[in-house]
């Protein structure tokens, strides 16, 4: 199948800057895609230039090896983690040269698709979610935040997690973890599926069980698909930035 | 600090610090906070203070039903296990209306940061 790939960003309703950075590409002969979220933070505009730094880095890396269909799974995980490693120096470099960047961080979500298997890695809480043509969507990465370890080891309900108030606490991520080991899933896409992801703003201002009909009620191209679904989190008075990149089929 | 605020007609009448590991409320005279009105249960909710595994400095406020009659809620909703308690609940021990307060909870931050390691 000839994937197609988009994204779309936005400051959202509440802040002044937008400090996600996207990224999609398709291979020329639509075999392979790679789409990148990144959500940053951290001083001012600082969280702007991490993710932005982590997504040229691993657009740098990976981009060039989009046409190589032949990456087995285990070259596949290697690949993305030098990717990752190179962004995770390159944010340091910046935080080396400029003092005030000290603060700056970043998340990452990547997927690597080749046909319809898809490799994710990530780090901090920027998601992937499966998008089935029928039936609830699936997420496919566990965030890293305090609030998820709390939901793992019982002390909170997934229900109580978004009322928790430091639920923005994140454990890992690009620029002040000095472990940036991702955390790699895979999975296999099915006719008719489409692949999200997206920062946590798309997460907060839109409940996902609505965004397949969001996507779905869209019948243009995919690029007005996500363009749907970003408005409504923007009906909804985003509060954060809102980034959606999707993959399909 | 954390404290329960007794309401009624939305004044607070009375405030119990909750000071201990475990805070007892109920309607018997052996517990931390004696409500002696017909709708407690003698011993009806339990409120432990735990120490957060994650993030240093911050304690949990959770809040147990101990099997009461009438019931405990959290911003109506009758809760069936034990629930964490966020600044500004409302709680609710029979028909009698609490304000749960975490002063340490406003302090912080309202905007994403990454654990220091």
């Amino acid at each position: 199948m000839a994937l197609s790939a988009t994204g779309v960003t936005d400051t959202g309703t509440k802040r002044a800057t937008n400090q996600d950075a996207i990224a999609c590409r398709v291979s020329d002969d639509g075999e392979a895609a790679l789409a990148i979220v990144a959500d940053g933070m951290g001083g001012y505009e600082g969280g702007g230039i991490a993710s932005q730094l982590a997504v040229d880095a691993l657009l740098e890396v990976l981009e060039p090896a989009l046409v190589n269909s032949a990456l087995d799974a285990v070259s596949v995980e290697e690949l993305i983690q030098q990717a990752i490693d190179r962004a995770s120096d390159s944010i340091a470099r910046a935080q080396n040269r400029d003092s005030s960047l000290s603060k700056m961080g970043t998340t990452v979500v990547l997927a690597w698709v080749l046909g319809h298997r898809v490799h994710v890695a990530h780090l901090g809480d920027s998601r992937c979610y499966r998008v089935p043509g029928s039936g609830p969507v699936e997420l496919k990465t566990r965030d890293d935040t305090v609030v998820q370890n709390m939901v793992d080891d019982g002390s909170i309900t997934a229900a109580e997690a978004p009322r928790v108030p430091f639920r923005n606490v994140l454990t890992r991520a690009l620029g002040s973890s000095s472990d940036v080991t991702a955390s790699f899933g895979y999975f296999e896409l099915a006719p008719g599926d489409c692949l999200l992801l997206c920062s946590d703003g798309l997460t907060d201002a839109v409940p996902d069980s609505e965004w397949r009909d969001l996507l779905n009620d869209s019948p243009g191209s995919l690029e007005a698909r996500a363009r749907n679904l970003l408005e409504q989190s923007l009906d909804n008075q985003a509060a954060d930035n809102v980034s959606i990149v999707l993959v399909q089929g | 600090m954390a404290a329960l605020s007794q309401l009624v007609d939305n004044v607070v009448v009375h405030t119990f610090e909750l000071t201990g590991p475990q805070t007892r409320v109920g309607r018997h005279p052996d517990n931390d906070i004696c409500i002696d009105e017909l709708s407690v249960s003698s011993r009806h909710a339990l409120i432990e203070a735990v120490v957060n595994s994650y993030l240093n400095d911050t304690v949990d406020y959770y809040i147990n039903d101990r099997d009461s009659t009438n019931g405990t809620f959290i911003n109506d909703v009758r809760i069936q296990d034990r629930q964490r308690l966020n600044s500004h609940d409302l709680v609710r021990i029979g028909w009698n209306l609490f304000r749960f307060v975490d002063e340490d909870e406003s302090s912080l931050e309202k905007t994403a940061y990454i654990l220091e390691e």
